[in-house]
């Protein structure tokens, strides 16, 4: 998939990410809004994957704070959303830790997949959604990471590698055991 | 459910389900579900977990954009701060220079030392100052050591001429000091610490 996106109003937005980050370092604000509008819905997905909904909003908002207040930084060696992706994850295991410090739970239960953001969704969601959200919700953290990553994002292996820290064959493998996973699961 | 045995194949599902294939690998999967019951109910699935997995709140594009700040670059970025004081406190000194003094036949130091006293004042610098002069005084600008053949004295004067009066050793030394300070972190406003030096081989 190319840098360019559905934008805001449904327009094809071509500009690449670069592009767009060029033009804010030219003083360009709007150039931020289309990056945010961009990537925040998928960056929301990854954090919600997870496990950390309760502070999806406030870690996709650091991770743009970061993002943009370090440009600098970003070489160019991965996209700007595998980059963006780099952040949120740290931003999120970040969090885990400072609950774990404060004695909190901050594993991802079987149940966590099952609560829904938005309460009438709970009081519609068929039994298949849900048998799905359990075989998901098994998966080892890792697998769950790749696997969301690949099926929701359509993120390449290469991609998943550089934004979790493994290697293209690694993040193949976790797929596929994930897969794997899921259908002995919906087998049983 | 069982597993296509074309593993290649199955590696494009997810791809082929984001519409992100070329048109001939398109065809080639679409060619291969035509006669494949698993990947076709492969790709069922994934289409079923993708829409499970989509459930995240909607971002506040707005509040996101405005918490983002403005574009700094980091060449300003470095001269904030402690780093402003540093320099405004060597200007301040009025073009007190600084001399590199050797008696003859000494063995070359190899720290810079200053010879006059300043007071040091801190005032929020600019970020178009400019970067060599103000550093040209931080003591030990120049790491390396001087060797007996350049036993000459020589003076380093601050204010606006001081840069076209360096060696292009010295020059270079003291731009690899300013790197070093561009990756030091930013902490509180501080003034430098002064010691007076006496004149060397005063003994």
């Amino acid at each position: 998939m190319t840098d360019a996106a559905i934008g805001a109003h449904g327009r094809v937005d071509d500009e690449s990410d670069l592009d767009l980050v060029g033009r804010w370092q030219a003083g360009d604000q709007r150039a931020a809004t289309r990056l945010v509008e961009r990537h925040a819905d998928s960056l929301a997905r990854f954090v919600a994957s997870l496990g950390a909904r309760e502070q999806v909003g406030d870690i996709v908002q650091d991770t743009f704070i970061r993002a943009f207040g370090s440009i600098d930084g970003f070489r160019g060696e991965s996209t700007l959303r595998t980059w963006l992706f780099t952040i949120a994850r740290r931003l999120v295991l970040d969090h885990r830790r400072a609950m774990r410090r404060r004695g909190a739970q901050v594993e991802v239960k079987d149940g966590d997949l099952r609560t829904q953001f938005d309460p009438l969704d709970a009081l519609v969601a068929d039994e298949s959604q849900q048998r799905l959200r359990d075989a998901v919700a098994r998966l080892t953290p890792t697998q769950r990471e790749v696997f969301g990553l690949r099926v929701s994002e359509g993120m390449s292996y290469k991609e998943i590698a550089d934004a979790v820290g493994t290697t293209d064959g690694a993040a193949r493998v976790h797929y596929h055991h994930a897969m794997r996973a899921i259908k002995e699961f919906l087998d049983d | 459910m069982t597993d296509c045995s074309n593993g290649e194949l199955r590696d494009l599902l997810p791809d082929f389900l984001h519409g992100q294939l070329a048109p001939l690998a398109r065809e080639r999967v679409e060619a291969h579900l035509r006669g494949c019951d698993e990947c076709r109910a492969e790709l069922a699935l994934l289409g079923s977990l993708r829409r499970t997995l989509s459930h995240a709140p909607a971002m506040d594009v707005a509040a996101i954009t405005a918490a983002i700040p403005a574009y700094r670059p980091a060449a300003r970025r470095a001269w904030t701060g402690w780093r402003a004081a540093a320099a405004i406190t060597l200007l301040a000194a009025g073009g007190t220079s600084v001399a590199v003094m050797q008696r003859n036949g000494e063995r070359a130091r190899d720290t810079l030392a200053p010879v006059a006293q300043v007071v040091p004042v801190t005032v929020d610098l600019p970020p178009t100052a400019a970067l060599p002069t103000a550093v040209a005084t931080v003591p030990s600008v120049i790491p390396a050591p001087m060797t007996a053949h350049q036993a000459a004295p020589r003076e380093l004067a601050l204010g606006s001429s001081a840069v076209v009066e360096l060696s292009d050793r010295e020059l270079s030394a003291l731009l690899a000091d300013l790197e070093s300070i561009e990756a030091l972190p930013s902490p509180e406003v501080e003034p430098l610490p002064v010691t007076p030096v006496a004149p060397r081989g005063s003994n």
